[in-house]
């Protein structure tokens, strides 16, 4: 009997040292915790992301550090930050308590980020942030680097000058239209979901058309998840409007390209419609979404040298065109680049090698800015306008824009529906 | 031994005789030391913050049962307490710079005055209409909150507020007493003279008002009472987070919180609190089957309330425990008289 004990003892003894040393183990390796809304296609964006960039640089023998090359392996950690912020930050504790992850990457909802930068920042953790757009998580830096110095975004180009790109877009089409058609004066229809983050696009939109040469002539704000906008699209028709501003994140975006197309309605539709940067939205729309412009982050043109082969072979991958979560491809380049060039994984010293970030990413040359944004503007990343045209989600900005046009980017084309209404 | 030896004794015939005669007493009396003595054993902080948000929505769903469980107004927007007191901790601590032992127990008396401000509106409504009117106040808010940003920090919300203290161990300690405090003494109303009238009014208002009971008055207090246990929950999680945003409103929680009510067992407070301290940690061990999470969990709590209708904790006392007929006290079951009428229990 005590012999049995005694061999029990010393088997428990050696599984409890084997299982402490493969924690050590565990150190033989980066471990870079992808953090956001895995059941939904944001989420999936951010794995699919990091996946193809990790996969390409074990592929090589992973990150050098020292003499050693240290492998990196990604842990899939599931925010449901949609749902619930709560959610959100216990799953931010489980990545760099539990599982133990050097380095941070994800996030889509700025009230949840903004708990989750916190957690990261007390834990001294890199996190780089692929999804959220709003100024405030970068301001944080500003406003006290020393704790805040460890955050990071990637994409998307953040919310101010998002609308800046989306006034650019409207700007383009209304000259398009203008020389093409001959309309002294542009008329435009303003329609927005009904969702708090389109309230200051509809402000800025009322106050700055007229100063653009536009006329305002109206604004209607349907349910993000209306299911019938052909009331709101007679009621446009009816007011003359040549362009139809549009700013959607949901559903509506396809139900309103849908019954826009059918009812062949000649006004140009012009701004954010997240559904349409998804590869589906054809078939959703049954090709009637046809001539939709958006603003988007990828597009297959030649953005810098890496843009086409990444987008390829994302597609080829996953099945789909990369959204813009999908930056979790340039951080995970970012985060290697920097630890090799910091030659350690100390935080503060990768931190200051990221700062010095000048890639030749897959959406633009990537720099950071003092507030540890990614810089918009000519000559680095700068965001797409992308066009449907018959099945395909075409580049139609930059276009001699600012002396810059994406090779592979083609000319906007008005809805001929519009151009034979308004050329009778 | 003297005057301290008097008191043990004293103590221990009080545990004796209140603790344990019964076996659901002394389940509650293990939690709660169970609860208090937890950090011995394992520090880590993500399953200190797991406890901790516990804490925190025991004390929410607790407080919904006194109002709804007890009283039977059936408030399908509790949240709006916990935002509004989250809100007001937030702005306490951000613009007043008062610390959070002041700012939480204010932000509570803020819940209190919007316990008042549904509650008079709402004293005219019952059942169905009160439930569809109470889940209306939160999405009202939700949308002042939006409108006016400059104090309230628009979809982002209020960030950057103190912390709770300076460690996760005190912040387990202080939630989880407060947990553990609050719960008994709503346990206390609810067994008081305020209780039973509360009680009453859930089963007969009619026949309470005619034995001259100002009903109104009591409903109302149930709605304040309520609305500051639900705003100390806000006001500490407030200070956990370090922010307080528009998802403190969310209609989503608010059917959090009767699933969480429902699924322990109203009209015993207990028996929320055990549905938070089962639910809430299940939740975060079924991350292991992330792609059916959502669904085991729906499963789980569906099959359960199929089987146990009144809740799993109700279930469970019924067990291993019985009531005796004539006097409605609680008797273990291997019990064949009433401990205190002798009555037969069989």
């Amino acid at each position: 009997m005590k012999k049995s004990i005694f061999g029990w003892s010393v088997l428990m003894a050696v599984c409890f040292v084997m299982t402490i040393g493969s924690l050590a183990w565990g150190a033989d390796d980066i471990k870079i915790g992808v953090i956001g809304p895995m059941q939904f296609t944001q989420g999936e964006g951010h794995w699919n992301g990091a996946t193809l960039a990790a996969e390409e640089i074990n592929k090589k023998g992973g990150i050098q550090v020292g003499n050693t090359w240290l492998p990196i392996k990604l842990v899939k950690v599931d925010s449901n930050e949609f749902l619930s912020v709560p959610d959100a930050t216990n799953a931010m504790e489980l990545a760099i308590s539990r599982h133990k992850v050097n380095f941070l990457i994800g996030g889509f909802r700025t009230e949840a980020v903004l708990v989750m930068q916190d957690i990261a920042m007390d834990n001294k953790k890199i996190f780089i942030g692929c999804g959220a757009a709003h100024p405030k998580l970068c301001s944080r830096v500003k406003e006290n680097y020393d704790r805040y110095k460890y955050w990071f975004r990637v994409t998307p180009i953040n919310s101010r000058y998002l609308v800046k790109v989306d006034f650019i877009l409207l700007g383009m089409v209304a000259k398009i239209m203008a020389m093409e058609l001959k309309i002294p004066k542009i008329k435009v229809a303003i329609v927005a979901e009904k969702a708090v983050w389109c309230d200051p696009i509809v402000g800025i939109a009322q106050k700055n058309l007229p100063k653009m040469g536009m006329e305002v002539v109206g604004v209607w704000r349907p349910s993000p998840v209306a299911t019938d906008v052909t009331a709101e699209l007679s009621a446009i028709q009816s007011s003359g409007a040549h362009i139809i501003f549009t700013s959607f994140s949901s559903s509506v975006g396809i139900t309103f390209a849908k019954q826009w197309g059918e009812l062949q309605v000649p006004a140009a539709a012009v701004g954010i419609n997240v559904e349409a940067q998804k590869d589906g939205f054809w078939a959703a729309t049954g090709g009637k979404g046809n001539y939709t412009l958006t603003i988007n982050t990828y597009a297959r043109v030649r953005i810098t040298d890496v843009t086409i082969a990444f987008f390829d072979k994302y597609s080829k991958r996953f099945k789909g065109a990369p959204n813009y979560t999908a930056g979790t491809y340039e951080a995970v380049y970012v985060l290697a680049d920097a630890i090799e060039k910091a030659d350690s994984l100390d935080p503060d010293k990768i931190v200051k090698a990221m700062e010095k970030t000048k890639r030749l990413g897959t959406a633009g040359t990537l720099v950071f800015d003092k507030t540890h944004d990614v810089t918009w503007g000519p000559g680095f990343v700068t965001a797409v306008g992308t066009q449907w045209q018959n099945g395909a989600n075409k580049c139609v900005w930059p276009l001699n824009w600012q002396n810059i046009t994406y090779e592979g980017a083609v000319p906007y084309v008005i809805p001929p529906w519009v151009v034979a209404h308004y050329k009778k | 031994m003297g005057l301290p030896g008097f008191y043990l004794r004293r103590a221990y015939s009080l545990f004796r005789g209140e603790v344990l005669v019964l076996p659901s007493r002394v389940a509650v009396f293990i939690f709660a030391l169970g609860v208090l003595l937890l950090p011995l054993f394992s520090q880590d902080p993500y399953l200190l913050r797991i406890l901790i948000f516990t804490s925190i929505f025991a004390i929410l769903a607790a407080s919904w049962d006194l109002l709804s469980g007890f009283t039977g107004q059936m408030n399908f927007g509790h949240a709006l307490f916990f935002g509004v007191a989250a809100y007001c901790t937030a702005l306490l601590n951000l613009r007043l710079d008062l610390p959070p032992w002041i700012s939480i127990p204010l932000g509570a008396l803020g819940a209190v005055l919007a316990g008042l401000i549904i509650g008079i509106p709402c004293l005219r409504l019952r059942g169905t209409y009160l439930a569809l009117t109470t889940l209306a106040f939160p999405i009202i808010l939700m949308g002042v909150i939006f409108a006016i940003p400059d104090i309230t920090g628009g979809e982002l919300g209020l960030s950057g507020i103190d912390r709770l203290s300076g460690s996760r161990l005190t912040d387990y300690y202080i939630t989880s007493v407060l947990m553990l405090g609050l719960g008994f003494i709503m346990w206390k109303i609810t067994d008081s003279k305020t209780g039973i009238i509360l009680h009453a009014i859930r089963e007969d208002e009619v026949a309470v008002r005619s034995s001259g009971i100002n009903t109104t008055r009591y409903k109302l207090l149930a709605f304040c009472l309520s609305g500051f246990f639900a705003g100390i929950a806000g006001g500490l999680y407030a200070h956990i987070m370090r922010t307080a945003g528009p998802s403190t409103l969310e209609v989503a929680l608010s059917f959090q919180i009767v699933i969480w009510a429902v699924f322990g067992g109203i009209v015993s407070i207990y028996g929320p609190i055990a549905g938070v301290f089962i639910l809430f940690p299940l939740l975060e061990f079924l991350r292991i089957m992330p792609k059916i999470r959502m669904l085991v969990f729906a499963f789980i709590v569906l099959v359960t309330l199929l089987y146990m209708p009144q809740g799993l904790i109700p279930w469970l006392r019924d067990k291993i425990e019985k009531e005796c007929p004539r006097c409605k006290i609680r008797n273990v079951t291997t019990r064949k008289t009433c401990r205190i009428c002798t009555a037969e229990l069989d």
